[in-house]
């Protein structure tokens, strides 16, 4: 199973650098991502979201990731311009301009986030976070360990997917239109991804498993 | 070495479905340094590692080590057995082998700093520091298995338990993996199709269908194999 390029662009795997971003406690980060978000989200403001989009332009340059800023973009974009066509219609340009707009920024100001946060870092600030509900019986460690997975997991999912639909163009079913109805489509696509997806969980349980990771002792 | 001990242990399919057992009942003591298993695809040897760290349990008799039941002491047998996956894109959960290992070690070193050192040191141990911040996708085959073994490793198991640790890798890769198995200190039980894998180790268990068909000393075991599968001496 090769990398998914595509989750990569959108969920941001982390760069390691000596930037002041990278060096920025974990708390501060996420709480300006909150502060960000709900700003845009709230104020639904045209000038907050282009003062917003130029402050993460800002953070994504001065922690010498400029270039990475753009690339939620390359696999949003179909989204975003269907959703923006919507916005147009129902409610006007301005509401066309916004809610994609919004979306887009949210998405690469938390990919900053990833970026410049270690893995182990987002752990330990996650386990931190749920600390207190260790009082109602939870296990903090095991929220991390979820927070992992999931960052593992995705890419492995968009990835399968992938190969599963070039697997069907290598067998030329996109060249029959006839053998290609919409539900033998759907079959042929989102079966396999599942029976891979069950399979790369049982994989990744016998390998947690067998380390003793996530057990309770 | 630690005293790992099969006793009457069988196998069967899954879910009750009809057919033979997948193990036979066996019975083992464990006690060499290096013990190698061999056999066919299919004739028991992955399941017999796995009964050895509770990824499987036994449907008949049991399976203990040092005294520890791994039915109803899974988590404290496997703190004490290390079980490396023939796949090491199965095994390695984290994007680079660096928060892989720190990932074994966060259940006994809190302090983020020391956890960060104390991975690093294990890597440096195999030689594999300067690979600790590359992408687990970006290391070659016999990279990811060592990463792999890394994070095994990391949590200082008695035991560890291979399967087919060599099957992905070429001549090169598997002559560096045999050679960090030689200098483990642990307790080492691995299959392998290799025969010149196989033959590093004190003793060979050849398996048949499920069964124990020769136990013994690494020559005569090999002898036994390929009269087996090849039906010549």
């Amino acid at each position: 199973m090769r990398r998914a390029a595509g989750s990569a662009d959108l969920l941001g795997a982390y760069r390691p650098g000596n930037s002041w971003l990278h060096a920025a406690p974990l708390g501060l980060k996420a709480g300006a991502l909150v502060v960000l978000s709900a700003a845009v989200l709230v104020l639904r403001s045209p000038a907050v979201v282009a003062a917003a989009a130029v402050l993460v332009l800002t953070a994504y340059a001065t922690a010498h990731l400029l270039r990475e800023s753009w690339r939620p973009l390359r696999s949003m974009w179909p989204v975003l311009l269907l959703l923006g066509a919507f916005q147009w219609w129902a409610s006007g340009w301005e509401a066309a301009l916004l809610v994609p707009g919004n979306i887009a920024l949210c998405v690469a100001a938390a990919r900053l986030l990833t970026l410049t946060t270690a893995p182990q870092v987002l752990m330990d600030g996650l386990v931190s976070l749920a600390r207190p509900l260790r009082q109602l019986g939870a296990d903090p460690e095991r929220f991390g360990l979820t927070l992992a997975l999931m960052l593992r997991s995705i890419p492995f999912l968009l990835g399968s997917a992938r190969d599963v639909r070039e697997s069907a163009m290598a067998r030329g079913l996109e060249r029959n239109p006839r053998a290609l109805t919409v539900p033998v489509a759907i079959r042929a696509l989102t079966v396999p991804v599942a029976i891979r997806a069950v399979a790369y969980a049982r994989q990744t349980g016998d390998a947690l498993a067998a380390r003793g990771i996530g057990e309770r002792i | 070495m630690p005293a790992i001990l099969l006793q009457n242990v069988s196998v069967l399919p899954a879910g009750g479905a009809a057919g033979e057992p997948i193990l036979h009942p066996l019975s083992l003591e464990l006690r060499n340094a290096r013990t190698a298993v061999v056999g066919a695809n299919g004739s028991g040897k992955s399941t017999l590692l796995k009964l050895l760290n509770g990824l499987v349990l036994p449907d008949t008799g049991s399976v203990s080590i040092d005294g520890l039941d791994t039915a109803t002491q899974g988590a404290a047998v496997r703190r004490r057995v290390g079980f490396v996956f023939t796949d090491p894109i199965s095994q390695l959960v984290m994007p680079t082998g660096r928060d892989d290992v720190e990932l074994s070690l966060r259940a006994s070193i809190r302090n983020r700093g020391q956890r960060r050192a104390a991975a690093e040191a294990r890597l440096e141990a195999l030689g594999l520091l300067a690979l600790a911040d590359r992408s687990i996708y970006d290391l070659s085959g016999g990279e990811r298995q060592l990463m792999a073994l890394a994070s095994v490793l990391a949590v200082d198991p008695a035991v560890l338990v291979a399967d087919e640790p060599s099957t992905l890798l070429d001549l090169r890769n598997t002559a560096r993996l045999r050679r960090v198995f030689a200098s483990l200190p642990q307790q080492v039980i691995y299959t392998t199709h290799d025969l010149d894998f196989a033959a590093d180790a004190d003793r060979v268990l050849v398996m048949d269908n499920g069964a124990v068909v020769f136990d013994g000393g690494p020559r005569e075991g090999i002898a036994a194999y390929r009269a087996l599968a090849l039906g010549v001496r």
